[in-house]
Order: structure tokens, then C-alpha cells, then sequence
């Protein structure tokens, strides 16, 4: 395989790496939010990711809206959908010490919409296939494809949207703040279920957002959810927990090291590869790999 | 009786099994500086946080303004006028201080008087303006201590909860903290202050209670309670009994 190798390849596989890294970061961003406030890590959110590529899905094929354009719904909907689901799941559960408690409703969660998404949408995969699915630039001979490079864009855009809700907003500063202190934050007036709901609500709907992305670029079924937060959950233990950039670029390290992988090794070697980093991570940099960097900033 | 800003009733306080307060009774007058001393243990910090609503009372009423505490949430404590400097400042260290004195105003009741709030704290620290980008986390001992009382006033409270203020300040400064619990007090800011640095506090305060084991030991006018032989011998220690 070796003999086929050259520098426009690695660039190409660096290039795939970013692009679809983002994802995962887009997905470690909402995981990383839920739990400042809420203390659980949200199982739950790979399949939410998956159930609005469906939503993707199903309003082009049922109603020939375009995939972009849809999240002017999806955006909007994931938004109340992450209010709803705080509010009718998880409200009582926040307030208990037993974090335990939270995460199997997230389990809950993650099996029943992946089950559900089963019976609506059958286990075969599904993709979108529009007329730019296939559209390629190639600037220095390297490939990018549109829908990847629009997925990079809003992956960007919705973290920057985020880190600016987090520092210019009354409820993102409160979010931050109940993320670093929840007694504190109570007893300057900040109720938590108000911050829950807001980081839920967030983060939900940067699944939508992820979802599209997804759904775009990739054939997908109702099982790839659990792997999608397991690859998210990787990228947050590479960004550290309650760093919104530190997310994203975690995603996209590990974006990097399984395109990488995958050529070089094989595509079985790939997910072997995410486990073991994060095993490492855990292991010698429990707190991330951006921390010290973030302090000093 | 409406001279009481605040009324313990007969709190029971328990941590699981293990009780930590006992049919405790206090009052705080309004615009009174009222001091709560003892060791470590007494269930000083434990009433400040039953009165927060951090934690909540087995039996017994909590009265602030007449109105009864014990079913509240510690955000709307605040809300009512009453707010908490917990021990250990708990600032939000992260954040700037700009950010932690605009979250201090969270309350509905503190928003609109926001920049008049600001204006005050500033008054009153300037280091905390010079410093006003920096997080809270890279102030030194002292200006934390100064965010945390300033955080606390910006939700412009009636009663002002103070948890050892004066832990692990230098002698310089603990006199300059002490200065400022009665400026804010003639501001009309009335006070309830746990301390350890039982001198002190005794100077400046009131009215004061000793605890000791959940119980009151004692209580009295903070100066009565200073030449009281036994608090001398029991807490304030040889150095402080000659006269001054």
C-alpha cells in the first residue's frame, strides 16, 4: 500500500480527518455542556444525532426540502426538543444526589429512540443523495467535498455561536457558573433547572446540527448513535470536560488519528486505535490536553 | 418584634444521623451587626446554610422580614434580600470578575439596579475594577475575599451572611475587613458573621452568640461578651485579657 503513498494523499487523509472530526466535536460540545451543569455524561446524544439525520431525511424525501435549508427547522426543533426532554426526563432526577439515577434515563433514552427509529425506518442505512452530494473542488489536488466542507463551516459557526452564548449572555455566564459551582451559583440566585434546561437545550441542538451534517455526508442506521457518542465522549477526554474549543479540537484529533489509522492499518484498526487513545488520556492526562494552555489564557 | 430583620425559631438541623444544630433560637435586629462565635463545629456555618436554604431545617422556623424561610430554595432567599458569603469564597474562578460581580445581580430584584450595584462595589474595591477582566481565580487571597463580599452585595441584600470573612487574610488585612463590615453597616446593610477571629468580632458586633456543640453557650452585647471572664478564658486565650 505503501508505493501508492505521496504527499497529496497524507494531505487528503489530514483533510478527511478534519472534516469529519468536526463532528464528533459538534457532538463533544453538547456533551461537554450537559455535563457542566448536570453532572452525567449524556449516552443518549449520538442517537439523538442520528434521529435528526432522519428528520433530514425524511423532510427531503417526503417533502424535497433541501438538507440545509431544513435546519431552518431542525435548529428551532432540536432547541425545544432538549427543553422538553430536560423537563419531562430528567427534572426530578437533577435534584438528587444519585447522579447514577440521570445517566440510565440518558441509557433509557438512548435504547428507546434507537428502537424506535428501528420500527419507522427499518435497521437499513439511509442517505441523501442530492445534486451536490457528489461535488468535489479541487484546489491543489486535494479533494474536498462540499458537503464535508460545509459541515467544517458549521461546526464553526455553531461553536462560535455557542462560546459567544457562554461569555456575552446573563444565562451563558450562569450556565458557566453552575458548571464550576452549583452551591455558588444557587446562592447568588441561579436555579439549576433553569441552567439545566438551557444546556440541554443546547446541546440537542447542536445534535441537530450534527445531524444534518451527518446525514449529508454519511449513510447512516438507528445503531451508529452509541458509536457516534463513544467517538464524542473520546473527544471530550482529548479536550477536556467544560472547554468548548478544547471539544472541537479533540473531535478533530481524533477525526485525524482514524483517517489516519484506517488508511495505514486498516478500517477495524481505526476504533481500536479512539479506544486506546482514550485509555491514555484517562490514564496520563485525565484533565485533557488543552488544559494548561486554557488556564494561561 | 418588625425590629427583627431575621428570627430562628427552635432549629433542629441534622446532617444524616448526626445532629449539628439544637433547638437553636437567635434574632437579628435590622441594621445591627449580630456575630456568631465558637469552635470549630459549633454549627455556625450549618446555621448559615439552613438560613440560605442550602440545607434544610428537621424542625423550626426561619422568619426574614416576617416572612417564613424554610421551604425556600437558596435562589430565592436571595431573591428576598438575603445573601450568603460561604466560607471559602466560592467564587467563580473561571470567570472574570466583571462576570462573577454581573452574576451577583442575578436576582429579578437585583437586574434593574444593576449599574447603581456596580457603581457601589467599585466604591468600595477599586483594586476589583483595576482587575475587572482578570478571572477571580488569579486575584490574591484578599481581593477574592473582597469579589466574594462584593458579589454578595450586588444582589443588594437587606441581611448580609458573612462565613469567616477574615480565614487565612494577613493581620493587615482582617483589620481592614473588620473596617469594612462597618462601613457596610452604616451603609444599612445589616450583618450576621460568623467568625473565628472571636476578638474582633465581638468589638464590632451588637449583639453575638457562642456556640458550642449546636447549642448557645451564651449570648449578650458583643462588648459584654468581650470582658466576660469565661469566653476569655474559653476562647479569646491570655493574650487579649489585658485591658486596652
Amino acid at each position: 500500500m505503501l508505493k501508492y503513498l505521496s504527499v497529496g494523499l497524507v494531505a487528503q487523509l489530514l483533510v478527511n480527518g478534519i472534516l469529519f472530526g468536526t463532528m464528533y466535536g459538534t457532538a463533544a460540545i453538547g456533551l461537554s455542556l450537559i455535563f457542566g451543569t448536570m453532572r452525567i455524561i449524556f449516552l443518549a446524544q449520538g442517537t439523538i444525532i442520528i434521529f435528526f439525520a432522519y428528520i433530514c431525511y425524511w423532510l427531503f424525501t417526503l417533502f424535497g426540502i433541501d438538507p440545509y435549508l431544513s435546519l431552518v427547522f431542525v435548529v428551532p426543533m432540536s432547541l425545544l426538543l432538549g427543553m422538553g426532554i430536560y423537563q419531562a426526563l430528567f427534572k426530578e432526577a437533577a435534584a438528587l444526589e444519585d447522579k447514577n439515577i440521570s445517566l440510565l434515563i440518558a441509557i433509557g433514552l438512548m435504547f428507546l429512540v434507537e428502537n424506535l427509529m428501528t420500527v419507522v425506518w427499518t435497521g437499513n442505512p439511509r442517505s441523501i443523495t442530492t445534486g451536490y452530494t457528489s461535488l468535489v473542488f479541487r484546489p491543489i489536488g486535494i479533494d474536498l467535498t462540499f458537503t464535508r466542507l460545509v459541515a467544517l463551516l458549521m461546526a464553526i459557526l455553531s461553536t462560535a455561536g455557542v462560546v459567544l452564548f457562554l461569555k456575552k449572555t446573563l444565562i451563558g455566564m450562569a450556565v458557566r457558573a453552575a458548571s464550576e459551582d452549583m452551591v455558588s451559583a444557587a446562592l447568588v440566585g441561579i436555579g439549576s433547572h433553569r441552567v439545566n434546561a438551557v444546556a440541554f437545550a443546547i446541546g440537542i441542538g447542536l445534535a441537530g446540527i450534527a445531524g444534518v451534517s451527518l446525514a449529508t455526508i454519511y449513510p447512516f442506521d438507528p445503531f451508529y448513535g452509541f458509536i457516534f457518542v463513544l467517538k464524542a465522549l473520546i473527544s471530550l477526554a482529548l479536550g477536556g470536560i467544560g472547554n468548548v474549543f478544547g471539544a472541537l479540537l479533540g473531535g478533530i484529533i481524533l477525526g485525524l488519528l482514524e483517517s489516519l489509522a484506517s488508511f495505514f492499518l486498516s478500517g477495524g484498526w481505526s476504533d481500536a486505535i479512539s479506544y486506546a487513545v482514550f485509555l491514555l488520556v484517562l490514564m496520563f492526562k485525565p484533565e485533557g490536553l488543552f488544559v494548561r494552555s486554557i488556564q494561561k489564557a | 418584634m418588625e425590629n427583627h430583620l431575621l428570627e430562628v425559631k427552635g432549629l433542629d438541623v441534622l446532617y444524616g444521623d448526626v445532629q449539628a444544630v439544637w433547638d437553636l433560637s437567635i434574632y437579628v435586629d435590622r441594621g445591627a451587626i449580630v456575630a456568631l462565635v465558637g469552635a470549630n463545629g459549633a454549627g455556625k456555618t450549618t446555621l448559615l446554610k439552613t438560613i440560605s436554604g442550602i440545607i434544610h431545617a428537621r424542625r423550626g422556623e426561619v422568619f426574614f422580614s416576617g416572612r417564613s424561610l424554610a421551604k425556600l430554595r437558596p435562589q430565592e432567599v436571595v431573591n428576598i434580600g438575603v445573601s450568603h458569603v460561604p466560607e471559602g469564597r466560592r467564587l467563580f474562578s473561571k470567570l472574570t470578575v466583571l462576570e462573577n460581580l454581573k452574576l451577583g445581580a442575578y436576582p429579578p430584584r437585583a437586574r434593574p439596579l444593576f449599574a447603581k450595584s456596580l457603581e457601589r462595589a467599585y466604591g468600595l474595591f477599586p483594586v476589583l475594577k483595576e482587575r475587572k477582566k482578570q478571572t477571580a481565580g488569579s486575584l490574591s487571597g484578599g481581593e477574592q475575599q473582597m469579589l466574594a463580599i462584593a458579589r454578595a452585595l450586588m444582589a443588594q441584600p437587606d441581611l448580609l451572611m458573612l462565613d469567616e470573612p477574615s480565614l487565612g487574610l494577613s493581620p493587615i488585612l482582617v483589620r481592614t475587613m473588620f473596617e469594612l463590615i462597618c462601613t457596610l453597616n452604616n451603609q444599612k446593610v445589616t450583618i450576621l458573621l460568623v467568625e473565628q477571629n472571636i476578638h474582633q468580632a465581638l468589638k464590632i458586633a451588637h449583639q453575638a452568640y457562642v456556640l458550642k456543640t449546636g447549642k448557645i453557650a451564651m449570648s449578650g452585647r458583643g462588648n459584654e461578651l468581650l470582658s466576660d471572664p469565661e469566653i476569655q478564658k474559653a476562647y479569646i486565650g491570655e493574650r487579649w485579657s489585658k485591658p486596652r
